[in-house]
């Protein structure tokens, strides 16, 4: 049978990906309002006693891989497969430093463990969530990488690219916000 | 045909296989972490989430991701297989939203089942004073406790249960309806679609499994901190919801998209059928609302297995923070619950009268305010809890307006009842009996909206009786009436007229007895989640009033149950526009066909012009080409 | 037009015959608190509201079914009426200035509810699972909550264990009791108007016998009251087993240890001094006062076979004195064979 009216054409099956991804995001933005709302309710005025330098280190390691991930997907949109695969690479390699930096090290650091009080509550959740999403864009990542190796994004059809683009942008945001929430909002707990 | 190709099959295995692994895998990392390796409560969560995980692994709902994610190819063609039974259809994966609306709807009833038997399991222990029944020793051995603890989790799993089968219930709905009446073939993403069905399975089961460990006694709400003291029934009932939650949120992606971006040429959104902006304002709810519920019960887990300290006091913690959070999610979700019910309504009222639907516009926008005002109202719920007392005040305000839109849509049924040429089959019955609970629903919340009365009725049987109003109203009664209605749709067969209005006729009378006990007990200050009541202060006859017609209420629902069954099989054959709709989805062939709509019809007119010549709604054939092409 | 006059008289004798029954408070229990006066009258507007509401669409959707109703064969469809905006909005401003009104004396009512008087009489309630205790600014500690007729009364609620509610049916208030010290300490007010003995009820899920959390409240003269107060006062005069027993029923032990054998959520006192007892660690333990002393004030520290830790209240060793603790103890042996 003929169905040509059933499966749409790119264009506007990418019009509902992209819809569908900012849905997403937006209900996913939710999880992240909350745990701010309970870390200002928890601890008004006062901060996790953490390592600040390591704090701005891996911040900037973020930031730095979302400038990457924008590159990755400009080049390739420009047809630049090269180009893209190498922002991809830097971005993984960005994101697993990021995740060392706060479970493998913050975390074993910190004079306190998720028991300790409302400090130490807040502020595992806060960055474990976190962590969880970084991990899943890590992964995400690696996948497109993975089939980038492969050759199957072109310049014109690569929603695949955008998608981790975006949710990678999106990770990135969230941590501007709990950056200060952590660091900076504030006089430390001990 | 072999039961064991079946993908339900496939992923009930995976459950337990990948349930036994997980526990593996914790005491594993225990034992490398240098602790013993068995404590019962995080190795039981472990076992829970892998095994759930492995459920979708092994029924197959996420192979495509896979392949995807692999690089391999995936096909766009979601026919079923030719070679295997079509009932097999509803057992595996399957990518249609009429299977999936049907998966839906029928393990919806399933958990409606578990719910009403736990319920007629707390009502006889209610029926007289004393703690009776629920001291056998039968429950002992079963369950492994009995009396009033049993009573208590008996009472908080009915809760969640039935709330776990209204989310099905609307899901099913959403998915049968929303594509055939805006005409699509399809939800915009079909695989997130068997996803968001599939997950509830291993997420019911989980819940479930909470009656077995030792249940829990904290109410459906779960406040910390006794809900850190329960036993570890507690944690599957807060991975369970959680995952049932998961199941909301990727479907109202679905829904929303669907809506915008899949409606058939000439469709703006106000020649929409009501019902897809019903859906559509749920879907909102539910995308956004959801995670703060998800998000209060992991920080609750989190808290029981690792001492973190959100909601005790003694480490820091806020008992009223979980209610806010809890309730941000909890209050909208009424509104999950009843907007699609309320949708049924309006969808049916111009069917029945043959008239137009009353101020469609104003329907439609009554809705959308239902939503938004729902987001700002949740602290109703504690006014008495010892939150700021001065932030009452305007969430007083803010929950009396909810009266505005909704007194909108039961003014615009009427104008739809008055002057109409009214027919009462088994469908409109539960149309009609929908608005008179509802209403009851509706006049009985002012009191409960302003704070003074609040006092007086918070956490009395008169919000039992209130919110089983609007419950049934909203949702139980349309969801009836929406099975009844599409029934020769879903089934190309008649359902049996006489067993229908014997349902409701049973069922209204039964039900307006159950809620008016139930409010009159709580006027009196009879409070709510007592698993026994002294006998010196009279209830016993209301109790017991209350009892019977919660009982008449389960055999009306079993009378439905073989009604449904069997005209599915026996009943009489369905032919063509059952109900002189004017609604697209009664313009194909009954059931209707695998890809709905041979092609895409324009819509050229108003969805509900009943009464007005040569006006249709919709051109089933614009091109003018011949069928079956 | 005749259609509309028919339904306006009866959704009128509707209205009148269920908001007289709503209003005429027959519904509710006694008025017996300043407070309930007011909720009340706030009830009794709602009432006619209800009925008024209630009454207008159920008698709209009523007689449409049956005036309306297609006859045997009749054809054709209803009148093509698609809505009428001006009714529309009639039907939402009108709806909109009443709940307006009603959020204002929402409002107003509840300030009368909670207007203070800065002479109360302050009691402070401790909520324990599940048990109520009250302590007087006296020192008086009771299991019964003994009040002034008349006079407002300041409750502080403490929670030592999860969270609780104060609710009394016949004062139309309640206020959830909240673990965590001084931070959550709840005020609630309540100005007893009648004479007489109601029940104190926890109306917030707080466990395994949250329904069997109830206490009494008896409302007395001035003069009374203050004769019971000084009784109350008193240090205990009797002998130490007698002392023991009104400790035991004061510090709600016996919410959960019964005096006849039957086990409630612990070991019975009966009989148990001089026992010898299997502990969950599967060692066997002599129960005599140096192991009821460790039992009371640490009583996580040995938990015997087929019981649950973490039920008792771990704080006994501040809230009561030593003397207190060896009196219960004394008590207990008294009860051995």
């Amino acid at each position: 049978m003929a169905d040509h009216h059933m499966t749409a054409s790119y264009k506007e099956r990418l019009a509902r990906n992209r819809m569908g991804l900012w849905l997403f995001i937006i209900s996913d933005a939710f999880v992240f309002i909350g745990l701010f709302v309970a870390r200002v309710v928890l601890l008004p005025g006062q901060r996790p006693h953490l390592e600040q330098g390591l704090g701005l280190v891996v911040t900037t390691m973020l930031l730095v891989s979302s400038f990457f991930m924008n590159r990755a997907e400009t080049e390739l949109a420009h047809g630049n497969r090269a180009g893209f695969m190498r922002g991809t690479l830097i971005t993984l390699v960005l994101g697993t430093i990021f995740l060392i930096g706060v479970v493998g090290i913050e975390w074993q650091i910190a004079p306190f463990g998720p028991a300790d009080g409302a400090q130490g509550a807040i502020f595992y959740a806060m960055t474990g969530f976190h962590a969880f999403h970084v991990l899943t864009g890590v992964i995400f990542l690696a996948i497109v990488w993975n089939n980038g190796r492969k050759g199957h994004y072109s310049a014109e059809e690569h929603w695949a690219v955008e998608a981790c683009a975006v949710y990678w942008h999106f990770i990135d945001v969230v941590w501007i916000f709990f950056y200060p929430a952590l660091y900076l909002m504030g006089t430390p707990v001990l | 045909m072999n039961l064991l190709s079946l993908g339900l099959v496939h992923g009930l295995i995976a459950q337990i296989a990948g349930t036994i692994f997980g526990m593996a895998l914790v005491m594993f990392f225990r034992v490398v972490a240098g602790l013993p390796a068995w404590e019962r409560e995080p190795v039981f969560v472990g076992g829970a989430i892998v095994g759930a995980i492995a459920f979708m692994i092994g029924v197959g709902a996420l192979n495509d991701w896979f392949k995807w994610a692999r690089g391999e190819k995936t096909s766009d063609d979601i026919s079923p297989d030719p070679d295997k039974p079509n009932w097999t259809r509803f057992f595996s994966v399957d990518y249609d939203h009429k299977v999936i609306g049907i998966q839906y709807g029928v393990t919806s009833v399933l958990l409606l089942g578990f719910g009403g038997i736990f319920a007629m399991l707390f009502r006889l222990e209610l029926a007289e004073a004393g703690i009776t029944i629920l001291n056998s020793d039968i429950f002992e051995l079963i369950l492994g406790y009995s009396g009033p603890h049993l009573y208590n989790s008996l009472m908080s799993l009915h809760g969640i249960v039935m709330i776990a089968s209204i989310l099905l219930g609307v899901g099913a709905m959403s998915n049968y309806l929303v594509p055939m009446l805006i005409g699509a073939n399809d939800m915009a993403f079909p695989r997130l679609n068997a996803f968001a069905f599939w997950i509830n399975v291993p997420g019911a089961i989980i819940l479930l499994s909470s009656l077995f460990l030792g249940g829990f006694d904290t109410g459906w709400v779960g406040y910390p901190p006794l809900s850190l003291r329960a036993p570890l029934g507690m944690q599957m009932f807060l991975l369970g919801v959680y995952i049932v939650g998961l199941s909301s949120i990727s479907g109202a992606i679905n829904v929303i998209v669907t809506v915008f971006r899949l409606r058939a040429p000439g469709m703006t959104m106000m020649r929409m059928p009501i019902f897809a902006w019903a859906a559509l304002a749920t879907a909102f709810i539910q995308l956004t609302a959801t995670q703060l519920i998800g998000l209060s019960f992991q920080l609750t887990m989190l808290e029981r297995l690792l001492g973190m300290g959100f909601f005790t006091p003694d480490v820091g913690g806020d008992p009223i923070l979980y209610q806010h959070l809890f309730w941000f999610y909890s209050h909208p979700a009424v509104y999950v619950f009843i907007l699609p019910g309320l949708g049924v309504i309006s969808e049916l009222l111009p069917v029945f009268t043959r008239k137009p639907l009353f101020g469609y516009r104003w329907v439609a926008y009554s809705s959308m305010g239902i939503a938004l005002v729902g987001f700002f109202v949740w602290a109703h719920h504690m006014f008495s809890s010892g939150m700021s007392p001065y932030l009452r005040i305007p969430f007083m305000y803010a929950t009396l307006l909810v009266a505005i839109p909704t007194g909108v849509k039961f003014f615009s049924w009427v104008g739809t009842l008055w002057r109409g040429k009214i027919t009462t089959p088994t469908p409109m019955l539960f149309v009609l009996g929908s608005i008179v609970i509802f209403l009851m629903g509706g006049v009985t919340g002012p009191p409960l909206g302003t704070i003074a009365t609040d006092l007086h009725l918070h956490d009395t049987w008169y919000v039992v009786g209130h919110f089983h109003d609007t419950m049934f109203g909203g949702y139980v009664f349309p969801f009836f009436a929406a099975i009844y209605y599409w029934f020769p749709k879903m089934t190309g067969r008649k359902y049996d007229e006489r067993l229908g209005k014997l349902h409701f006729w049973l069922m209204f009378p039964a039900f307006m007895v159950m809620t008016l006990g139930q409010i009159f007990l709580g006027m009196l200050g009879m409070r709510r989640r007592v698993a026994d009541y002294d006998p010196a202060l009279g209830f016993d006859p209301t109790q017991l009033l209350i009892t019977i017609a919660g009982f008449a209420i389960f055999i009306s629902v079993i009378i439905a149950l073989y009604n449904l069954i069997r005209s599915a099989r026996k009943g009489e054959v369905a032919v063509g526009n059952v109900w002189n709709s004017r609604s697209p989805e009664w313009q194909i062939p009954n059931p209707a066909p695998l890809h709905n709509y041979a092609h895409p019809f324009h819509v050229v007119g108003q969805p509900y012009d009943y009464g007005l010549q040569d006006a249709p709604y919709v051109d089933m054939d614009p091109a003018g080409t011949p069928a079956h092409s | 037009m005749l259609h509309f006059v028919i339904v306006a008289v009866l959704v009128a004798l509707s209205t009148f015959g269920l908001g007289s029954y709503f209003a005429s408070g027959a519904l509710l229990p006694e008025a017996a608190s300043q407070q309930s006066l007011v909720i009340d009258w706030l009830f009794g507007v709602h009432g006619w509201l209800v009925a008024f509401f209630f009454s207008l669409i159920v008698v709209f959707l009523l007689y449409s079914v049956i005036v309306f109703r297609r006859r045997p064969g009749e054809q054709g469809d209803g009148a093509y009426i698609t809505g009428n905006h001006q009714l529309e909005i009639i039907w939402t401003l009108i709806p909109l200035a009443i709940v307006l009104w009603l959020a204002v004396i929402g409002a107003s009512t509840l300030a009368d509810v909670e207007r203070r008087d800065p002479n109360a009489l302050v009691v402070d309630v401790y909520a324990a699972q599940w048990s109520w205790t009250f302590e007087y600014e006296n020192g008086a500690i009771t299991t019964d909550l003994v009040l002034p007729v008349n006079q407002q009364v300041l409750l502080r609620l403490h929670s030592n264990d999860v969270i609780h509610s104060f609710y009394v049916p016949q004062f139309r208030v309640k206020q959830d009791v909240l673990p965590g010290g001084p931070e959550f300490t709840r005020e609630l007010r309540i100005t007893p108007t009648q004479e007489g003995e109601f029940k104190i009820q926890c109306a917030e899920l707080c466990g395994q016998l949250h329904y069997d959390m109830l206490a009494d409240v008896m409302v007395v003269s001035e003069a009374e009251y203050l004769v019971w107060l000084d009784q109350a006062a008193g240090d205990c005069e009797g002998t130490d087993e007698q002392c023991g027993q009104r400790w035991a029923n004061q510090f709600g032990c016996l919410a959960c240890h019964s005096l006849d054998g039957s086990v409630i959520l612990a070991p019975s006192w009966l009989g148990i001094a001089g026992s010898e007892e299997e502990l969950t660690d599967g060692s066997t333990v002599l129960v005599d006062a140096e192991y009821l002393h460790r039992s009371i004030v640490d009583p996580n520290a040995q938990i015997v076979a087929g019981f649950q830790p973490n039920i008792m209240p771990q704080d006994f060793e501040e809230r009561m004195t030593e003397e207190q603790i060896q009196q219960v103890i004394a008590f207990i042996l008294s009860l051995g064979e």
